[in-house]
C-alpha cells in the first residue's frame, strides 16, 4: 500500500550492481519483517498466557526492545533504494536533466556524510556495550547484537549511498531525463496509478 | 576566515539554534529524505555546540559519540513496538479481503438511505479504517469496489468520488492510528489516551460525513437514489464477513479502555487475529512474505524519520530554541485564541506540500512547547488555563486537532493524494472531478475541526473516564 518508486536497469555494471545489491537489501528487509512477525507472536502469548494462565511470558519487555533495533534498521538500505522515505519533492520535481541530477548528487552526498557519523558514533555506542558486557534489566540479555545492527545496517546503507552517487554522476555527466539504478521523482498522479495498480486484482474477495 | 569562525563559535545558542533549523529547512525543500534531513541538522547543531564550548576535536568526538547512541536507545522502547503491529494490521485485513465483505454488508445495512451507496461507503471507509490506519490505502481500495457500484446506481461522478476520498482521511482518528502513535511519542504522552481521544472525534466525522450525504441527495435531484429490496436475512447473513474488523476494534478497545494489556499487545493481538482469518481464506507464503516486506519498509521509514527528529530534538535542548519560541509566544498582546488559529492555518498550508507524518515529526519539537506554554503549561488546571483545558488534557486535545487537520490536507489541491488515488482508479473521474467532490466534505470538516477546538470536551470525555486529563 505504500508505493515504491520506479528503479530503471539496463544491461551495464551500475544496473547489475544494483539488482544484485537490492537482492542483499531485500533479504536483510525480509529479515526484519520476520522480526515483527515474532513480535506479533510474542506479544500475543505473553497476552493470553497471562490472560488464560497467568503466565505471562519471562523476559518479554526485553526482549522486545533488543528486537526494536532490528525492525528499525533491517530494512533502511531496502527503504532507500525504493525511494520509501518520505521527502518533500515538490521543488525537485519541477527540476529537468542535469540541474535534477546535481542537486540528487549533492542531496545524496549529504546523506552519506551523515551516515558515515552515524556508523562512527553507534559503533562506539556498541564497542561500550560490548567492552563492559551491558545486558538488558530483566532476564539479563546482552544487548550489543542489537547496538551492532545499527553500524551493520547504516553500513549497507552507506554502500547503497554510494552506488546512488555513481547512478546519479552518470546522469550528470549523460544528462537527458532518465537515470539508472536510482528512484525516479514521481508526481502525485504516478504514485496515485501506482497505487491503483497495486489493489486491482484483488477482485476474488467475494463475501459469503 | 578566521573572522567567520569567531563569529559563528561565539553565536549565543539560540542564534545557533535558528541557524541551524533554517538550514534544516532548506535541506528539506532541497529533496533530502525528511529523517536524514532532520539528523544532518541535529548533527551539525551539537558539533557546533560543543566546538565553540570545547575546541573542534574534543567537540567533533563529543558530537559523534552523542548522535552515535540516539538511532539505537531511541528506537528500542516498548511503546514504539506498536507502530509496525498496526502496520501489519492493515496489510494482512487487505490480503484477507475483508473490504469487499465490510462494503457488502454496509450496503445491505443502510443502502435505503437516500444517497444510501454513499452513506455504505462512509461507514465501511470508518471500518475498514480500524484495521488499515492508511487513508490514501483505504481511498484506492474503495475508489475500486464502491465507485462502480454508485455510478451504475446513477449517482452523480463527483459525488462518488468524493465520498472515497474523503472517506479515507477517516483514518487517522479511528484507532489503530499510527499518526496519533508518533504524535504521542514525540509530545511524550500516553499512546493508550490519545488512541481512545480518536475515537469520539473520529466516529463523529463519519457521522457527519453520513448525514451530509443524505443531505446533499435529499437537497439535489438524481444525486444519489436508495438502494432497497434487501430483507432481514440478507441482512444478517452479510454480518460474518465482516465481523473480524469488528473484533479488532473490540480488541483494542477492551485492551486499552479495559486495562488489561498494553497497545502493543492489543495491536498484536488485532494483527494476530487477522493473520488467523488470513491463513484461513487461503492467503499463503508468497502473499505474507510480501505484506511483511511492505510493513517492515514502512516501519523502517517511520522509525528513520523518529531517530533522524530526535537526533535534532537533542540538539534543540542544547539550543534552548523551544523555550525561545515559548517565550516569545507566550509574550504575543493578541488571544491565545487567535495565536492557536494562525498555528492550525500555518499547518493547513505546509500540510498542501509536505506529507503528515514528515510535517508533524519536524515542526511539533518547537511548536508543541510554545503552545502548551501559551495555555499555562504542564500543571495547568482547566479553570486557570487559556484554552479552558488542562496540561495533560491539552497533550490530547491538539494531538487530535492537528492530525485532523493534516489529514484535511489530503484532499486539498495540489498534491491532495487521496484525490489523485481516486482519479487514478477510476479513469473515469478526471482530479478535478474528485477534489471538486470533496468540497462539502471539506467544508464539513473544517467545522468539525472548528467544533473541536471549541468544544475540548467531546475529544476530552473519554480519555478523562480512564482517569487522565
Amino acid at each position: 500500500m505504500s508505493t515504491s518508486a520506479t528503479v530503471l536497469t539496463d544491461n551495464t555494471k551500475l544496473s547489475l550492481l544494483d539488482r544484485l545489491f537490492f537482492k542483499f537489501e531485500s533479504l536483510l528487509n525480509l529479515l526484519g519483517g520476520i522480526t515483527i512477525f515474532l513480535l506479533v507472536l510474542l506479544a500475543t502469548i505473553n497476552v493470553l498466557g497471562r490472560w488464560l494462565f497467568s503466565m505471562p511470558v519471562d523476559g518479554y519487555v526485553d526482549w522486545i526492545e533488543q528486537a526494536m533495533a532490528f525492525i528499525a534498521f533491517l530494512g533502511i538500505a531496502y527503504t532507500k533504494r525504493l525511494g520509501g522515505h518520505i521527502r518533500m519533492d515538490i521543488l525537485v520535481s519541477l527540476l529537468k536533466g542535469r540541474m535534477l541530477w546535481f542537486v540528487e548528487f549533492i542531496s545524496t552526498m549529504m546523506m552519506l556524510m551523515i551516515t558515515l557519523v552515524l556508523i562512527y558514533g553507534s559503533y562506539l555506542h556498541f564497542w561500550r556495550a560490548f567492552s563492559i558486557g551491558d545486558s538488558s534489566l530483566d532476564i539479563n540479555l546482552p544487548t550489543w547484537p542489537a547496538k551492532l545492527v545499527v553500524p551493520f545496517a547504516l553500513s549497507v546503507l552507506a554502500l547503497r549511498l554510494l552506488l546512488q552517487l555513481w547512478a546519479y554522476a552518470r546522469a550528470l555527466k549523460q544528462g537527458g531525463n532518465s537515470a539508472v539504478g536510482v528512484p525516479l521523482v514521481e508526481s502525485p498522479a504516478d504514485i496515485a496509478a501506482k497505487e491503483a495498480a497495486s489493489v486491482m486484482g484483488n477482485d476474488n474477495e467475494v463475501p459469503k | 576566515m578566521n573572522e567567520l569562525a569567531t563569529v559563528l563559535l561565539n553565536m549565543s545558542s539560540t542564534e545557533i539554534g535558528l541557524w541551524v533549523t533554517g538550514v534544516m529547512l532548506l535541506l528539506v525543500f532541497m529533496g533530502v529524505r525528511v529523517a536524514f534531513a532532520a539528523a544532518i541538522a541535529g548533527f551539525v547543531g551539537l558539533l557546533w555546540i560543543f566546538t565553540a564550548k570545547l575546541g573542534f576535536e574534543k567537540g567533533f568526538l563529543v558530537a559523534v559519540k552523542m548522535a552515535g547512541t540516539i538511532p539505537h536507545s531511541k528506537v528500542s522502547t516498548l511503546a514504539l513496538s506498536l507502530i509496525p503491529t498496526f502496520i501489519l494490521i492493515g496489510y494482512l485485513a487487505y490480503h484477507a479481503g475483508l473490504t469487499k465483505s465490510l462494503f457488502e454488508a454496509a450496503k445491505r445495512w443502510v443502502g435505503w438511505l437516500p444517497g444510501g451507496m454513499g452513506v455504505a461507503t462512509v461507514f465501511s471507509t470508518a471500518g475498514f479504517a480500524a484495521v488499515s490506519g492508511a487513508s490514501v490505502a483505504t481511498s484506492a481500495v474503495f475508489a475500486r469496489i464502491a465507485i462502480p457500484e454508485m455510478l451504475k446506481l446513477g449517482y452523480d461522478k463527483r459525488f462518488a468520488a468524493g465520498v472515497v476520498a474523503a472517506g479515507g482521511t477517516l483514518a487517522s482518528l479511528i484507532p489503530p492510528s499510527a499518526i496519533l502513535v508518533i504524535y504521542a511519542i514525540i509530545v511524550e504522552q500516553d499512546v493508550g489516551s490519545l488512541l481512545m481521544a480518536g475515537f469520539i472525534p473520529g466516529a463523529v466525522s463519519a457521522l457527519i460525513y453520513g448525514a451530509l450525504v443524505v443531505l446533499l441527495a435529499k437537497t439535489r435531484k438524481n444525486f444519489g437514489p436508495p438502494v432497497t429490496g434487501y430483507t432481514w436475512k440478507e441482512r444478517f447473513e452479510s454480518l460474518p464477513g465482516a465481523l473480524p474488523i469488528f473484533m479488532v476494534i473490540a480488541i483494542i478497545f477492551v485492551c486499552i479502555y479495559g486495562g488489561v494489556g498494553t497497545p502493543t499487545e492489543a495491536g498484536a493481538l488485532g494483527a494476530f487475529l487477522i493473520l488467523c482469518i488470513a491463513l484461513y481464506k487461503g492467503t499463503r507464503w508468497k502473499t505474507l512474505k510480501s505484506s511483511l516486506m511492505e510493513t517492515a519498509k514502512l516501519s523502517v521509514m517511520i522509525f528513520a524519520i523518529i531517530w533522524g527528529v530526535l537526533l535534532y530534538v537533542r540538539f534543540l535542548g542544547f539550543a534552548d530554541l523551544p523555550t525561545a519560541f515559548s517565550d516569545w509566544i507566550v509574550s504575543l498582546e493578541q488571544s491565545p485564541m487567535l495565536t492557536l488559529i494562525f498555528i492550525l492555518a500555518a499547518y493547513a498550508v505546509l500540510g498542501m506540500f509536505m506529507d503528515a507524518i514528515g510535517m508533524l515529526l519536524l515542526t511539533l519539537p518547537v511548536v508543541y512547547p510554545a503552545l502548551l506554554a501559551l495555555n499555562g503549561g504542564e500543571a495547568v488546571t482547566a479553570a486557570d488555563s487559556a484554552f479552558g483545558v488542562s496540561g495533560a488534557g491539552f497533550a490530547i486535545w491538539f494531538g487530535i486537532i492537528i492530525v485532523k487537520m493534516a489529514e484535511l490536507c489530503l484532499i486539498t489541491p495540489p498534491i491532495g493524494l487521496n484525490c489523485f488515488v481516486v482519479a487514478g482508479v477510476r479513469p473515469e473521474c478526471s482530479v478535478q472531478d474528485v477534489f471538486r467532490g470533496s468540497i462539502p466534505f471539506f467544508i464539513a470538516d473544517f467545522i468539525t475541526i472548528a467544533v473541536l477546538v471549541s468544544l475540548p470536551g467531546i475529544v476530552l470525555w473519554l480519555p478523562g473516564l480512564m482517569g487522565y486529563t
